[in-house]
């Protein structure tokens, strides 16, 4: 990290006063609050010393050297001790789709007489857009740290018991006690994985040092895809085009360059946005798909009969210090109608056997201790050409991080990724 | 379309009988439209009997046949009836179906009585308003509603119920253009005739102008099936969550995602649902041919 | 007739609009004022932590600002949205092109040439009328993937396999085509079919050929219906936004109707999505005043 993106000096006023007309347009300075969303009026006062840190936002970001305990409030209290699981109706899993094993839910939706069902999003934009539906009702989801702080301050997601999740001890100890959520308050981590490029080994003859060039190059017009995620994509032009190395930048000036040379794509390779980089690539529909790590271990299962693994390729940053790496955790919604299932069903997942069982289907690995790589690959889990995409707790400890940004930045990000999104 | 144009020699055509060139001959047999309209048929329809085609595929690819299966409808593990998320959004759609014509058909018809029959300004107005979501983008309908739900009608979830308030909305538009068009050609007379034997207006409308609308109001009601059946966009936009997804909505995803031929199963079978209420609506109207469909279409193609 | 004297006068003059009403208030409540909530999450001037707009109920909160950057981001060629306008614009033409190409001799041949075979083929090119949008478009993509029928056809004539579904304009004109044109035939079907058979029995007596009678008989006759068939069809296509995804899902190909989209149900700024409806409302509104004085002159017309 070269830069803290919420370093004061750095915020207001915006370097060109033609974006700043925008963002003042856009509302991004109207941070005022209301109808119905009390908490977040209460704290809305004005320019005390903490909010100016925050870029304005009400609560604090977290950064891993600034980690933050997020507070159990009285009006948000975790569940009780020992309460029954509740039975029969269905449970509602709000998460991405094919991300987490049909037997394991088929198996705990028939263990618990209730039927399981997934409503799936592409990105944490959608995923809060529908959490916050007025009326609606999730049992469980699956928050990254960028959108933990203001999903717990605005009572979004409930406090965790964490005498129903003995199996917390079974994660690595980094992710017991994580910086975006002291003592794991709200959250349990799901998977980890870095952020690469896909590709078909038998259409794609070299690979350059630099694989995201593979996005750029013309001859595979038509069978280039990237995420559909904001975030993803743009810190992936930002990397490539040498733009910066903080993927969390504030700098309007660096979003915009990253995204036209985004936007450049569609031009030069008719680029597409999805995020199935795991059937995309085996079936050959793409031949290079920006994808997450765990996309490439699952595709395996996708590939048409008579194809054998050899046929996919990843491609990450070869130092640490480069790649994007993430984690996906797991909260239960405020909204929760059978909190003590998800319990159930939280404790489940970081169960060694389940967990295996998960990873194995969507190849994404979970941070549990006794599934280190070595085991993974030992197992058979990952083909030996692909074996790169195993995420290294030392990849981990030295990767980027997406971090949760004050609103303003998230609406600067948003603006280009509409942006790119209209094909302009 | 036929052949280039051609300077027109003289006013008068060539006399009959003498030899013409054969688009001057109005007697001629229409060949030219003949093979564009059944090349168009064969277009319009043979991607769809593709489709069921590989609903039986022996495979998991959509694009190379492999042999004959019906794994992908029952018993199969990710098949139709197996896979519950795909049984349940049949349900849904029909269930949504069937509740919206329950709720727009009635509702509907009154309305169309009411503004037939009802003439003053306040009437003119309703009627305006009454057709514009006809020619409304559906996704002007549908953002409009899920934004009035989100940010106004906090009492009504997303979800089933939300859904069913979208769906009649459009669908009172088509009862009423329909069942009107039927109303204008019965003319008052009958229940003119009812009410100087005695009958008050209630009975007039229950024992003349029922029976005699009934064709269309049966037509409209299937037709308010069929295109709830059909809905994409509104529904969309008002799902909520998984619980209360239709197959146009999985159907959508699923695309964009990892298909298999239980898709096309899935399809299939909606369509034969279809086909059942529209050769339901054909036995029923019988006979009828000008009260369905066409007089709706007609109506449409007066407005104004 | 309502307004002659009779016995249950008052009462036949209380029943009409209490029939209307229930029907009209479903649609002011769900039509009307949710139009009224895209105005006010267009017009609103605060936003949340969510970078979600706040509704200004009223009207003398309303901020017009963000509407301004929505008007100038559109309109100016340098803006973000107005590459997906302009490509609306292309699209929908286009495909409007192809629907009257194909649709208007179909429909004429349907509705004035078919003899015997009328029911049948009327009855076919019914038929995607209950046939799922969402369906038909999943059949062509099943054609059109790269081992798919279409490419296989197409080598066995030498011509090398195609990626149809990486983006293409082409193919996504000839989506919407496909997937509009049963809704573009009918309407004008009705209004071919309602000619006088007598005007063209004339005219083809008088032995005026095929094309005359046609260029002046039959086309000018059936002018409202073909606008009727356009203004049908292409003011939803204008709103599409899953034609375009299903056989494409590139930004090359992105229409309003996905903008409005991504900012509705997937992104935070609402105020910007209902923005866009709001705009692309006001610019079919323009179509359909054009339309509703063109009907209403055809119909003084016809009076006179």
């Amino acid at each position: 990290m070269t830069s803290d993106p919420n370093d004061p000096a750095r915020l207001p006023p915006r370097p060109r006063p033609q974006l700043a007309r925008r963002d003042l347009l856009r509302g991004g300075v109207w941070l005022t609050v209301g109808l119905g969303t009390a908490p977040l009026l209460a704290a809305c006062g004005n320019g005390s010393s903490g909010q100016a840190a925050n870029g304005g936002a009400p609560y604090e970001l977290a950064r891993p050297d600034r980690p933050v305990t997020l507070a159990i409030k009285d009006s948000n209290p975790p569940i009780a001790d020992g309460l029954d699981p509740e039975t029969g109706g269905t449970f509602n899993i709000l998460n991405y789709a094919d991300y987490m094993a049909p037997g394991v839910m088929k198996d705990f939706g028939k263990e618990h007489n209730v039927s399981v069902q997934v409503t799936p999003y592409n990105n944490y934009d959608e995923m809060l857009a529908k959490i916050r539906q007025p009326g609606e009702s999730f049992d469980l989801v699956f928050p990254g740290p960028s959108v933990l702080s203001k999903m717990v301050y605005a009572d979004l997601v409930q406090p965790l018991n964490h005498s129903y999740v003995p199996n917390l001890r079974n994660v690595w100890p980094e992710f017991q006690d994580p910086w975006y959520d002291r003592g794991a308050h709200y959250t349990v981590p799901y998977t980890i994985y870095g952020t690469g490029v896909m590709y078909r080994a038998d259409r794609v003859s070299s690979v350059p040092e630099v694989g995201y060039d593979l996005l750029w190059d013309q001859q595979y017009s038509g069978k280039v895809y990237v995420l559909d995620d904001r975030q993803e994509a743009i810190a992936m032009s930002l990397l490539r085009n040498k733009i910066t190395d903080d993927i969390n930048t504030s700098n309007a000036d660096d979003v915009k360059r990253a995204t036209d040379s985004l936007i450049q794509l569609i031009s030069l390779v008719k680029v597409k946005t999805d995020i199935n980089a795991y059937s995309e690539v085996p079936e050959g529909t793409a031949t290079v798909h920006q994808c997450w790590s765990g996309d490439v271990i699952a595709g395996q299962y996708y590939l048409p009969h008579g194809q054998t693994p050899e046929v996919l390729g990843y491609w990450r940053p070869q130092a640490a210090s480069d790649y994007v790496i993430g984690s996906d955790n797991i909260a239960i919604p405020k909204s929760a109608k059978k909190p003590v299932l998800a319990h159930m069903l939280i404790n489940d997942l970081l169960d060694n056997k389940i967990g295996l069982r998960n990873f194995g289907w969507n190849g994404y690995q979970p941070p549990l201790t006794k599934l280190s790589a070595t085991y993974l690959t030992d197992q058979g889990y990952i083909p030996k050409n692909l074996a790169n995409s195993v995420v290294l707790r030392s990849d981990f400890a030295k990767g980027l991080t997406f971090y949760e940004v004050s609103p303003s930045t998230e609406a600067l990000w948003q603006t280009n990724w509409a942006r790119f999104k209209a094909g302009a | 379309m036929t052949v280039t144009e051609r300077p027109a020699v003289a006013e008068v055509s060539a006399p009959i009988r003498t030899r013409v060139p054969p688009w001057r001959n109005p007697w001629r047999r229409p060949y030219v439209l003949a093979t564009i309209t059944w090349v168009y048929i064969l277009w319009s329809l043979v991607p769809v009997l593709i489709a069921i085609q590989f609903s039986f595929n022996d495979g998991r690819s959509r694009s190379t046949w492999q042999g004959f299966s019906r794994q992908w409808y029952c018993c199969n593990e990710g098949s139709v009836f197996e896979d519950p998320s795909m049984f349940h959004a049949l349900r849904n759609s029909l269930i949504l179906g069937i509740a919206t014509v329950i709720v727009a058909t009635p509702l509907g018809v009154a309305l169309a009585m009411g503004l037939t029959r009802w003439r003053s300004r306040a009437s003119a107005v309703a009627n305006g308003i009454s057709l514009v979501p006809l020619v409304t983008p559906e996704i002007v309908v549908g953002s409009a509603l899920y934004l009035v739900f989100v940010n106004l009608y906090h009492f009504i979830p997303l979800g089933r119920p939300a859904m069913l308030l979208g769906h009649v909305t459009f669908s009172v538009s088509y009862v009423l253009v329909i069942v009107r068009s039927r109303l204008l050609s019965i003319g008052g007379e009958y229940e003119e005739a009812a009410r100087d034997l005695g009958a008050n207006s209630l009975q007039a409308i229950r024992t003349i102008l029922l029976p005699l609308l009934m064709p269309a109001v049966f037509a409209s009601a299937m037709i308010v099936f069929a295109t709830s059946l059909d809905d994409f966009v509104v529904s969309q936009f008002l799902f909520g969550s998984a619980e209360n997804e239709t197959v146009p909505i999985l159907l959508y995803n699923a695309v964009r995602a990892a298909p298999t031929p239980a898709l096309n199963a899935l399809a299939s079978i909606l369509l034969v649902g279809s086909f059942l209420a529209l050769i339901l609506a054909l036995v029923v109207l019988r006979g009828r041919r000008r009260t369905g469909e066409e007089s709706a279409l007609e109506t449409l193609a007066d407005w104004g | 007739m309502p307004d002659k004297p009779s016995g249950h006068d008052r009462a036949t003059r209380r029943l009409w609009p209490a029939l209307a009403l229930p029907g009209t208030f479903w649609l002011i409540a769900l039509f009307v004022v949710p139009f009224y909530a895209v105005m006010a999450v267009a017009f609103s001037g605060r936003i949340n932590i969510f970078n979600e707009p706040i509704p200004a109920w009223n009207p003398l909160d309303w901020e017009f600002s963000s509407f301004g950057t929505v008007i100038s981001d559109s309109f100016t060629p340098s803006g973000a949205y107005h590459e997906v306008w302009v490509r609306t614009a292309i699209y929908t033409f286009w495909a409007l092109v192809i629907c009257v190409a194909i649709g208007y001799p179909v429909a004429y041949y349907t509705a004035r040439l078919a003899g015997r075979r009328r029911g049948l083929i009327l009855a076919l090119i019914l038929a995607p009328w209950w046939i799922n949008y969402i369906t038909r478009m999943l059949a062509w993509v099943n054609l059109l993937q790269d081992d798919g029928y279409v490419n296989k056809a197409l080598g066995l004539v030498g011509i090398p396999p195609h990626s149809w579904l990486s983006g293409s304009s082409f193919t996504v004109v000839w989506a919407l085509a496909y997937g509009y044109l049963p809704y573009f035939i009918i309407p004008l079907f009705a209004s071919l079919d309602r000619i006088d058979q007598r005007l063209l029995e004339a005219s083809r007596d008088l032995g005026v050929g095929a094309l005359r009678t046609f260029s002046h008989i039959t086309l000018p006759l059936s002018r409202m219906g073909l606008v009727t068939a356009m203004v049908i069809t292409a003011l939803p296509m204008a709103g599409d936004y899953y034609t375009n995804t299903i056989v494409s899902g590139s930004p090359n190909t992105n229409m309003v109707g996905n903008q409005i989209e991504l900012f509705l149900l997937e992104g935070p700024q609402k105020n910007i999505g209902a923005g866009l409806v709001l705009l692309l409302s006001l610019v079919l509104m323009f179509f359909m005043f054009y339309y509703l004085i063109l009907t209403q002159r055809a119909s003084r017309e016809a009076a006179r």
